[in-house]
């Protein structure tokens, strides 16, 4: 879940174009003010965990409560995940 | 279908008369992707001396479908330098976006183009004179209505070209996208929040009562929006009237601006205010909409915040039935973040599902940028 939990950072920072992200923890809200998760970046986020690890979190959580943190996404992508796909690395 | 495996489509004409695959709500086309040898422009470029003129019978073409609101696109093998060339406003008579050029198959360029206007591949036109690209989008791309340039002006009378209201705002629809590029290229550069980001682009958002003058907008933006549509369908005309008029009924509209150019009516919430729940009064949304190109731009997190605070003024709840399906994603994101919540029961006899705020949760703020007006701008 560890690794997972970066790689999910290393979207993050990447969709939002922002680095300080790979830093996020893993129990800081999303939707809160210090990430910002809106329905942009929330859609951005849910289409490449569909992509990288096959798991279509929309699709099963109509509440989407697994977007409230880092670990609870981690937690919600681990149980579900096929292999991931080789993970790209997160930008420097 | 192409089955799997078969990785090259049977190159072969369109059949005379209307291509597959027809029909769908009318005005479906949202944008017409253009080739250009042969096609958009009379001769192949790189076989030129220089640039061939624009093909002269397709020019009022782009003009009529610039009128209608549709916006035009190139998908073409040629190397990125012939860009230049679509930027020549004395040459064209509409602005072209999101143009894809180089080596590639043609359907991968239409799915990025669908990709960067947020639009679905059923909202794409694409003409190539060459059999071969239109079999090959065709395959991969059913969705797609596939032209050749003969089957164009004819094709402007069909339905799927002919949106049933063309507002103002779907006019200038090609400058604001090529705004929204400028936008989101700023936004990357920035590296900022989206908060901080959107205070630097100097957004303002104006929430105010609509009037009788937004109506054509109201039914365009109903039949348009997909990704934030509480309904997920269009509303017709009348019926939304009926709403402007009703007693009881609150439609507010959300007008948006910012340095890169003004936007319009870009969202907008039809709100019952008569119902009620044991616990109190409630407002039903039953419609809540929003443009995707004001996607990213805290409009739909705006709407909501207003309305959270408006109905919590009043001591009302606030009940927002959607029906829900992979499209309007984005929608849900927007209502979660908002703090509301959908019913542990599932989807209603009419398949919606009602999202609800707590009455006891403290209605988030509205952005500084936003104002609410009392009235509608004259």
């Amino acid at each position: 879940v560890t690794d997972l939990a970066d790689a999910l950072r290393g979207i993050l920072a990447e969709l939002t174009g922002r680095p300080e992200l790979l830093s996020v923890p893993l129990a800081t809200p999303l939707f809160g003010t210090a990430v910002g998760l809106d329905s942009l970046t929330g859609t951005l986020l849910l289409r490449a965990v569909r992509a990288r690890y096959g798991v279509d979190v929309a699709d099963e959580d109509v509440n989407l409560d697994a977007l409230a943190t880092l670990g609870t996404l981690s937690a919600f992508v681990a149980q579900r995940a096929t292999p991931p796909a080789p993970a790209t690395p997160a930008p420097g | 279908m192409a089955e799997p495996g078969r990785p090259q489509p049977v190159a072969q004409p369109t059949p005379p008369g209307r291509p597959e695959p027809a029909g769908g709500p009318a005005g479906r086309v949202k944008c017409v992707v253009w080739d250009l040898d042969n096609t958009l422009l009379s001769g192949t470029w790189l076989e030129s001396a220089g640039p061939p003129p624009a093909d002269p019978s397709l020019l009022p073409v782009l003009a009529e479908l610039g009128r209608r609101g549709v916006l035009n696109s190139v998908a073409s093998r040629n190397p990125a330098q012939t860009a230049a060339l679509l930027q020549d406003p004395a040459g064209w008579p509409v602005e072209f976006v999101a143009a894809q050029f180089g080596w590639g198959r043609k359907s991968e360029a239409l799915g990025r183009v669908a990709a960067e206007l947020s639009i679905g591949l059923d909202a794409l036109a694409f003409v190539d004179d060459d059999p071969y690209e239109r079999a090959e989008v065709a395959n991969a791309l059913p969705a797609v209505l596939v032209l050749s340039p003969e089957d164009v002006p004819d094709a402007l009378g069909w339905p799927e070209l002919s949106p049933a209201v063309v507002t103002a705002e779907a006019r200038r629809r090609a400058s604001a996208y090529a705004q929204a590029r400028r936008r989101q290229d700023a936004a990357r550069e920035s590296g900022q929040s989206t908060a901080d980001f959107l205070r630097w682009c100097r957004t303002e958002l104006t929430i105010s009562p609509a009037t009788a003058a937004d109506l054509p907008r109201l039914v365009e933006l109903a039949a348009r929006t997909h990704q934030f549509n509480s309904l997920r369908r269009a509303a017709p005309e009348p019926e939304l009237r009926g709403w402007l008029a009703a007693a009881g009924y609150r439609v507010t509209v959300l007008r948006l601006a910012d340095r890169f150019g003004a936007d319009g009516l870009v969202g907008a919430a039809v709100v019952d205010t008569t119902g009620s729940t044991p616990d109190g009064p409630q407002w039903r949304v039953q419609l809540l909409m929003m443009s995707c190109r004001a996607m990213g731009r805290g409009v739909i997190e705006a709407l909501l915040a207003w309305l959270a605070r408006a109905a919590a003024a009043e001591g009302a709840a606030v009940a927002v039935p959607a029906r829900l399906d992979e499209r309007n994603v984005p929608l849900r994101l927007a209502l979660v973040a908002a703090g509301f919540r959908a019913a542990d029961a599932g989807p209603d006899a009419a398949g919606l599902t009602w999202f609800r705020r707590p009455r006891a949760a403290p209605p988030p703020e509205l952005p500084e940028w936003a104002s609410v007006a009392t009235a509608g701008p004259r």
